[in-house]
């Protein structure tokens, strides 16, 4: 039933070195707005991405099952803690925006402790507005039992467009 | 050794009471297997929780109706949006507005989100309603519109989207109630399952509690057990300890034994290295007699030391038969009177008349005992009297009544040290004087074995200056009827107290010449007829007539024939039959009597033999016998057996002064030797005569009373010496009769029985006072 995850680990050392290089700037339209706490904005004070900044970060991927899809899907993307090492953002909290005006708190400790996914591609495609997309912060369900909670499933904000770090 | 046969059989005991080690309670195992059901339970419950729980996690159905209820948000803010943009159509707001309505949407189409709305047609009408707008809005909207959105259809939309408004909101309440039944079901569960956990927990409790109380007494139980194996270590350490000393003190005894064997033996050997060396020395006689001396000795020592083995064996049976407690008292009374007289003493002897006439008891080894402790109580006191009393005592809880031999005296007592030291085993005493005294020293360790073999004790009681009491307690086993052994079987039986008409006529078969001559002596005092014959063949032939007759004309051989030849052969009333003889046995001449026809088939027979096996007994009952009697047959055994089997008249003793015992057949020799009494007349001349007779007769007298006390002690070298010097001067003085009677004593006393030796002084007595007469009628004595 659970799926174990396939998460690309041979690329994590990559990750370090390019956290420390500094943002490029986006070409195509913006997806991801990082603001607060970024030592790496590209734009005024906020470190802003376009899907092929993202997809130049270390890529991961895992399949979970969610309360949304009746199958364990399958969720591939960059970490969120390589994003936001990218972006050169640290501190407590994440408050996480989606175009609908949803919001969310995250602890900053949960991208540091889980790998959270900053999902980009669902099955290995990517995912217009209409099926959640463009991004969709993802937890490991299928690897860590106590993330099915109702808690962490709220965490999960699809349609991402911006992360507030606090 | 002495302890073995009454020291509880502790080992078997203890273990024959133990259950064993690997025996455990059935409640444990039951009370095991329910604390197992127990917990399963307990982990079902917590499975089936866990499982709920995990199942709001797989489902998510209440973080799905919030979605859902996004959805319906997200519904009326691209309402909104359209009814804002109908006039201007195809911003990017409305773009993105569709698009998360559209991907809220996407969310009903999943089969979590159907559980939850799709359940009446209502719901599935809304589903196609809600679809079939998406189909049109994306020819716009969608992913690859066909065209720009026109102000028209902006309208329609907006049109087709306010129908949905009512029944998205319905099917949304729904979903949010059929959600939040769900949790209050979910919820239900739980809390049945909590109100089962304090029970199972309770349970559990219980369980855990009696399992431990089970284990408690389980760890209880073989702490006693192992209690029980110190306890029985530490006994079979005593019993080694006392074994050792019982062994330590054997290895003693033997070397005491050894030497005590060993000092008549030398003298013995001594004494025949001299006669061998110079038999025609003088002195010879003196040397044999020394020898005869030291071998008697040596037997009794012998004697003694064989009983005790056999009780230590256990190898002694005792065989206890109905006996006369008067006639067995008086026996031990008469056994003893002279000797207690000698020493000024009265000896009486008192009977409870709770007690019955007969009693089963093994007579011999009662009578063993009862001599012993009499013999000592005369021994130890100076003046004063000996008691001789039996006494019923009163059952002891749950005991059977007792039987109490008390000899009481007024002797010079004993300390306690002494009492302690008494029966000692093996333990020899320091006063050798007092080891000396009671011959071997082993009387009263063999008396007090003896009552522990009948079940009883011998206990004292003694005052130092006061006098002691010696008891033989033993169970009392009453003869309540007679059994069939001693029935009279013989149909010519007269009931007892019923006086006979005719003295009896009695057939005495007896291979022992002494024996024979003794029953005989018995036998006439009591005035009946009797007739001597010396094995079973010829018993056999004395009850058939006919076969007598033919052997008459056979050849002539023996006195037998001769009495046979002068009797009247089928009137026997009664047949002492001893057991062990020559040519025919007892069992065998018994059992040929019983095939003879007629009345003489039917003779009353009665066994005599000196030993004490049952199985002796079993074989005489087996062959026909009456009873067996126990030999040596005393004159109120026999009295006693007559007065059971012919009544009262038959056992009476003659109330006439007693005759002197009938001359003995065949040898008898006169009083007076007329030659030699000539020649010592001719030696001496008259005058000297009277003195020399009347100085013998005090000799003799003299010799009577040491032959008393000798009998007293048990010590027959003393009476055989006696009874020599006796012998050697009646033979000088021509008095053979009393020669005869004193070299009876003197070759016989070693191996005459008490009773029988008890006979020959009374008739050495008897003889002397005839002879004295004699010689007194004759002029020999003044």
């Amino acid at each position: 039933m659970h799926r174990r995850c396939l998460l690309a680990l041979a690329a994590l050392p990559l990750a370090a070195p390019l956290s420390a290089s500094a943002l490029d700037t986006p070409d195509g339209p913006v997806v991801l707005t990082v603001t607060g706490q970024v030592r790496e904005p590209n734009r005024g004070a906020a470190a802003v991405f376009d899907m092929a900044m993202l997809a130049q970060l270390p890529q991961a991927s895992f399949s979970t099952h969610t309360p949304w899809y009746a199958q364990a899907r399958k969720f591939s993307g960059p970490l969120l803690r390589d994003v936001l090492a990218a972006a050169g953002s640290r501190g407590s909290l994440l408050r996480v925006f989606a175009l609908n005006d949803y919001r969310v708190d995250i602890p900053f400790d949960d991208a540091q402790r889980y790998d959270l996914l900053l999902a980009r591609l669902l099955d290995d495609k990517p995912m217009a507005v209409r099926d959640k997309g463009p991004l969709f912060i993802i937890y490991p369900f299928d690897q860590h039992e106590e993330l099915r909670t109702a808690l962490y499933l709220s965490r999960c904000a699809w349609q991402l467009k911006a992360i507030e770090v606090q | 050794m002495s302890a073995a046969p009454t020291r509880p059989p502790l080992v078997s005991q203890d273990l024959a009471a133990d259950p064993g080690p690997q025996r455990l309670s059935p409640w444990f195992g039951l009370i095991g297997l329910l604390l197992l059901a127990t917990l399963l339970a307990a982990v079902f419950v917590q499975v089936r929780q866990y499982t709920l729980l995990n199942q709001t996690v797989q489902f998510q159905d209440d973080y799905l109706v919030l979605n859902l209820q996004q959805m319906e948000t997200e519904y009326l803010r691209l309402r909104e949006q359209l009814r804002k943009d109908a006039d201007l159509p195809g911003s990017t707001a409305l773009q993105l507005r569709y698009d998360i309505f559209v991907s809220r949407v996407s969310l009903l189409g999943s089969d979590r989100a159907r559980r939850l709305i799709n359940h009446s047609s209502d719901d599935t009408m809304v589903m196609r309603a809600i679809d079939a707008f998406t189909r049109r809005a994306d020819r716009y909207l969608g992913s690859a519109p066909r065209g720009p959105l026109s102000v028209q259809a902006a309208h329609v939309m907006l049109a087709e989207l306010e129908v949905l408004d009512e029944a998205i909101h319905q099917m949304m309440l729904e979903a949010s109630h059929r959600v939040a039944g769900q949790v209050t079901e979910r919820q239900q569960q739980v809390r049945d399952h909590n109100r089962i956990g304090p029970a199972l927990t309770g349970f559990l409790v219980a369980m855990v509690v009696l399992f431990a109380s089970i284990t408690l007494r389980q760890v209880r139980k073989q702490e006693a057990r192992r209690h029980r194996l110190a306890q029985l270590a530490d006994q079979l350490r005593d019993a080694r300890i006392e074994a050792e000393a019982a062994s330590d003190a054997k290895s003693e005894f033997l070397a005491d034994m050894s030497h005590e064997l060993r000092t008549p033996l030398h003298g013995l050997l001594g004494m025949l290295a001299l006669v061998r060396d110079t038999p025609r020395d003088a002195r010879a006689g003196d040397w044999l007699r020394t020898a005869d001396e030291s071998a008697q000795h040596l037997r009794r020592l012998l004697d003694d030391i064989l009983d005790l083995s056999k009780l230590d064996s256990g190898s002694l049976t005792l065989t206890p038969v109905a006996v006369n407690l008067t006639a067995l008292l008086h026996e031990v009374q008469a056994l003893l009177q002279p000797a207690a007289a000698a020493k000024g003493l009265g000896l009486q002897v008192q009977i409870d008349p709770a007690l019955g006439a007969l009693a089963l008891l093994d007579a011999t080894r009662v009578r063993q005992v009862l001599f012993n402790l009499v013999a000592n109580a005369i021994k130890y006191s100076e003046s004063g009297v000996v008691l001789l009393d039996c006494r019923r005592l009163p059952p002891a809880a749950g005991g059977p009544a007792e039987l109490a031999f008390s000899v009481s005296d007024t002797g010079i007592g004993m300390d306690g040290d002494t009492v302690a030291r008494l029966f000692r085993r093996y333990s020899r005493s320091d006063d050798a004087r007092a080891w000396r005294q009671s011959g071997t020293g082993l009387g009263l360790a063999i008396s007090r074995n003896l009552a522990r073999l009948m079940g009883g004790e011998i206990v004292v009681r003694s005052t130092p200056e006061a006098g002691s009491v010696f008891s033989l307690r033993c169970p009392l086993h009453p003869v309540t009827e007679a059994p069939a052994s001693m029935a009279p079987s013989h149909p010519a039986s007269r009931p007892p107290g019923l006086p006979l008409a005719r003295p009896l006529h009695v057939l005495v078969a007896e291979d022992h010449p002494v024996n024979r001559l003794y029953l005989a002596a018995l036998l006439a005092r009591l005035g009946h007829r009797v007739r001597l014959v010396e094995n079973g063949l010829e018993a056999l032939r004395a009850m058939q007539p006919q076969v007598g007759a033919v052997a008459l004309h056979g050849p002539h051989t023996d006195a037998a024939s001769d009495a046979l030849a002068a009797s009247e052969p089928d009137d026997f009333d009664l047949v002492l039959m001893d057991v062990h003889m020559p040519v025919m046995d007892g069992v065998a001449a018994t059992q040929a009597i019983r095939r003879l026809a007629g009345p003489a088939g039917q003779v009353c027979v009665v066994a005599l033999t000196a030993d004490v096996f049952a199985d002796t007994q079993q074989r005489c009952m087996a062959a026909g016998v009456a009873e067996v009697l126990t030999k040596p047959l005393s004159l109120d055994t026999l009295q006693s057996l007559l007065v059971r089997r012919f009544g009262d008249a038959a056992g009476a003793a003659p109330t006439a002064p007693r005759p002197l015992p009938p001359p003995l057949p065949g040898a008898s020799p006169g009083l007076l030797d007329r030659a030699t009494v000539d020649s010592v007349l001719d030696l001496m001349g008259d005058d000297q005569v009277p003195a020399l007779y009347a100085g013998f007769f005090n000799q003799a007298d003299d010799a009577a009373r040491r032959m008393r006390e000798s009998m007293r002690d048990a010590d027959t070298d003393a009476l055989q010496r006696s009874a020599h010097t006796v012998k050697g001067a009646a033979l000088n003085l021509g008095l053979p009769a009393l020669a005869d009677a004193a070299a009876l004593l003197s070759r016989e006393a070693g191996t005459l029985a008490a009773a029988q030796l008890a006979l020959a002084v009374q008739r050495f007595e008897e003889v002397t006072a005839a002879t004295r007469a004699l010689c007194t009628g004759e002029g020999l004595l003044l």
